[in-house]
């Protein structure tokens, strides 16, 4: 009880600083020869608060405070205790709080870290800053407090969603919002270095480590998000066009085309308008998927009329950033080339652009499909799905151009260059071809598609292999990440084309065969853990070369809530995943088995690694 | 360069050697389909009761002859459109399939409009 008291009013004092700060950061901005230290200790005392509120909630959980409605909806005294301390923002309340936190880190160390910059754009960009925080504030004291009070006090709590107990989950939200909440600063420094008009190549190079920062984080927790879905969801998936994970992937997308199109303003001052209105699109996506993704109106249109509140508070939030990004932009904004800029054909301009062209699209594909259905339920309460399929046939022919791109843009030089002297790009263009070609034809599926397809991110990856010994060290960061990238849409074609599964029901002693693979039940065991009761079948599973493997799929009975889960088990090695995962059918004594091979699966999570390594070197880079 | 074209022509030429595999026909339906009792997954993914009845269903519509557009009409007379992953072209969806075509093809007027290209 303690704890949500000291952490309520921790709250409060939080938002008081914010006001304060707001206040000595606007005198300081009309008065700017020094820097007022007011404004660090504040934003200190801030950061302070908010981290004391948020202990408070941890701490209010560790010891099971039911007096606290958030505990009590999301916790249980059973639970271990890794999953007490890890179900404070495993709920909306304690999630935003976390964003809050995020939020207000971000500033400080902005604060801290940016020397070479105007007194002016610092204070500038607090204010901005700390119009998000005291809305974030007022919206968590408003229509989400985490500390409410409860009385009389329940003796016990309604526990957590069993398939949240997991580790990886556990650490994704705080990853995935660093990188969210990051594109935050990228927003308040856009709107005040276009108020004090310097956009411009210094300004771009400042901005860039910041980019870089909410990256990295973004990309690293999309991948955990990832390997969660593909371990627990129990269907052996990765990716599934979800709309809660689309909404991951949007900002992703703008922050790559970002991160691309700081590199043409660093060196020309060109795009100026552009770069302002993709640093601002990157977090109102960010937004955007938090308010699609906290309202629940994802799932169904009409959850939304059961909590108004919180949404509407959210969007109508929204619309006032948005509308004062746009004041700024229209009102300050002066873009300083009067006539058309003039680029080369071959140039690293322009390839840049044709990224930035391509990449807007795919987020179109992903924005629309993702809220269209939600649209034309409200218009016409038709409903329709929107699934892989729709992704894919508008997504897959423009990957292959753009796949192109990526493996001749980085060999352009900067205002001009030519490619006559560039034979073995079109030489490898062909073994790429060849190679996939030969590949594809021993499956016999879709071979058209599959063959351009392949051959494109066959070309990719050759051409940034030759990278690696001819470029020697330059450009390191650069290749690494087209690298990765490459060996994503390799692993993911592969591990499509070449996937292959059993489904049966087996009883106890009892085995399945085919020509590849024999699958035997061996027997069922029971186990007892401290939160769920668990039923562990043991298989033994003979490959065609001889190999055997035992493996041990479980249907967990979780106690608080009672949920059935299934948790698969995965034999990982090299080359390819061994995936097994059972099912109860009522009132039959047998399981349902499914069974899976599944090729590169590691290759995917090590691609995605490798383009955040190539992430986390640009950021070191420039550093020093 | 040459050989490059005629590389092209022959792959361009090679038919689809799609063969026509039960199994794989009945797993390419439901992948296409919307477990309705789930929460986003599709009735291949699932094993609940619901998709598993339903991927006899399917098998059954292809023993007897349904092609599989014949299939997804049969299920979307039953069900609605809500259980399509893949949205017909119709005056619902016009849209939902061409806003973002529109889009790309708007952008690349943006770029030429606004910056000159040079040889």
């Amino acid at each position: 009880m303690i704890y949500s008291f000291v952490g309520y009013y921790a709250l409060i004092l939080g938002l008081i600083s914010g006001s304060i700060l707001v206040y000595f950061s606007v005198q300081n901005f009309r008065n700017s020869e020094i820097l007022d230290t007011k404004i660090l200790s504040l934003s200190f005392l801030q950061l302070f608060f908010v981290v004391v509120s948020f202990f408070g909630l941890v701490l209010s959980f560790v010891v099971s405070d039911f007096s606290n409605e958030t505990v009590f909806n999301n916790s249980h005294t059973t639970k271990p205790l890794f999953y007490k301390i890890t179900g404070t923002w495993g709920n909306h309340e304690g999630s935003l709080l976390l964003w809050l936190l995020v939020l207000t880190l971000f500033i400080f160390i902005f604060l801290l870290r940016t020397k070479n910059q105007t007194i002016k754009y610092k204070t500038l960009t607090t204010i901005f800053q700390q119009i998000i925080i005291i809305g974030f504030f007022i919206f968590l004291l408003k229509t989400s407090n985490p500390f409410n009070y409860l009385f009389p006090i329940p003796e016990e709590g309604l526990g957590l969603n069993p398939i949240l107990q997991d580790p990886a989950l556990a650490i994704h939200p705080p990853i995935l919002y660093l990188g969210y909440v990051g594109s935050s600063i990228i927003f308040s420094s856009a709107l005040a270095a276009t108020t004090l008009k310097m956009v411009s190549g210094s300004w771009a190079t400042h901005i860039k480590k910041w980019t870089l920062v909410s990256w990295i984080f973004l990309t690293l927790g999309i991948l955990l998000g990832s390997i969660w879905a593909y371990y627990e969801l129990g269907w052996g998936g990765f990716w599934f066009w979800d709309p809660v994970e689309n909404v991951s992937l949007m900002p992703w997308l703008a922050l790559t085309t970002l991160l691309h199109c700081i590199l043409v303003l660093e060196k020309k001052t060109i795009l100026t308008s552009w770069v302002i209105i993709l640093s601002i699109a990157t977090f109102t996506l960010s937004m955007c998927g938090t308010f699609l993704v906290r309202s629940g109106i994802l799932n169904s249109v009409h959850t939304f009329a059961n909590d108004p509140e919180r949404g509407l508070f959210i969007l109508i939030f929204l619309f006032v950033l948005i509308f004062i990004s746009l004041f700024i932009f229209f009102f300050f904004h002066k873009d300083n080339q009067k006539n058309s800029i003039n680029l080369f054909w071959l140039s690293k301009e322009s390839a840049i652009i044709l990224n930035n062209w391509f990449m807007m699209y795919f987020l179109s594909v992903v924005l629309i499909g993702t809220v269209y259905p939600i649209f034309l339920d409200v218009i016409s309460s038709k409903k329709i799905s929107v699934g892989p399929p729709f992704y894919h046939k508008l997504i897959i022919p423009f990957l292959i151009p753009f796949l192109i791109g990526m493996a001749i843009g980085p060999h352009l030089k900067w205002i001009k260059s030519n490619l006559e002297s560039k034979k073995i790009l079109i030489f490898l263009l062909f073994i790429s071809i060849l190679i996939s070609y030969l590949i594809v034809k021993n499956f016999d599926k879709n071979l058209l598609v599959n063959t351009i397809l392949i051959s494109s991110a066959f070309y990719l990856f050759f051409i940034t292999v030759k990278d690696f010994f001819t470029k020697k060290f330059k450009n390191i960061a650069q290749n690494i990440a087209h690298f990765g990238f490459s060996l994503l849409i390799l692993s993911i074609l592969f591990n499509n084309l070449l996937s292959s599964e059993v489904i049966t029901n087996l009883k106890i002693g009892e085995s399945y065969e085919n020509s590849k693979i024999k699958i035997t039940l061996e027997d069922v065991k029971q186990r007892d853990e401290k939160n769920y009761n668990s039923v562990v079948a043991n298989f033994k599973i003979i490959s065609s070369n001889g190999k055997i493997n035992i493996m041990s799929p479980e249907l967990r009975i979780y106690n608080q809530p009672n949920i059935v889960t299934s948790e698969a088990d995965i034999k990982t090695t090299l080359m390819k995943d061994k995936f097994i995962v059972i099912n109860l059918v009522q009132n039959q004594e047998y399981f349902n088995v499914r069974y899976q091979d599944k090729p590169l699966m590691l290759w995917i999570w090590l691609s995605v690694l490798l383009l955040s390594m190539g992430g986390i070197l640009s950021f070191f880079k420039k550093r020093i | 360069m040459r050989i490059l074209k005629i590389t092209l022509i022959i792959l361009l030429l090679i038919p689809n050697l799609l063969f026509a595999d039960d199994k794989f026909e009945r797993n390419k339906i439901t992948k296409n389909l919307r477990c309705l009792i789930c929460q986003g997954q599709s009735v291949y993914d699932s094993d609940s009761d619901f998709a598993n009845s339903m991927k006899i269903l399917v098998d059954k519509k292809l023993a007897e002859g349904f092609s599989e557009n014949e299939i997804y009409e049969f299920f979307k007379e039953k069900y609605g459109d809500w259980i399509l992953y893949d949205p017909d072209l119709n005056k619902n969806t016009y849209i939902l399939w061409l806003l973002p075509i529109l889009i790309f093809l708007l952008g690349g007027a943006i770029i030429i409009k606004k910056l000159k290209f040079k040889n």
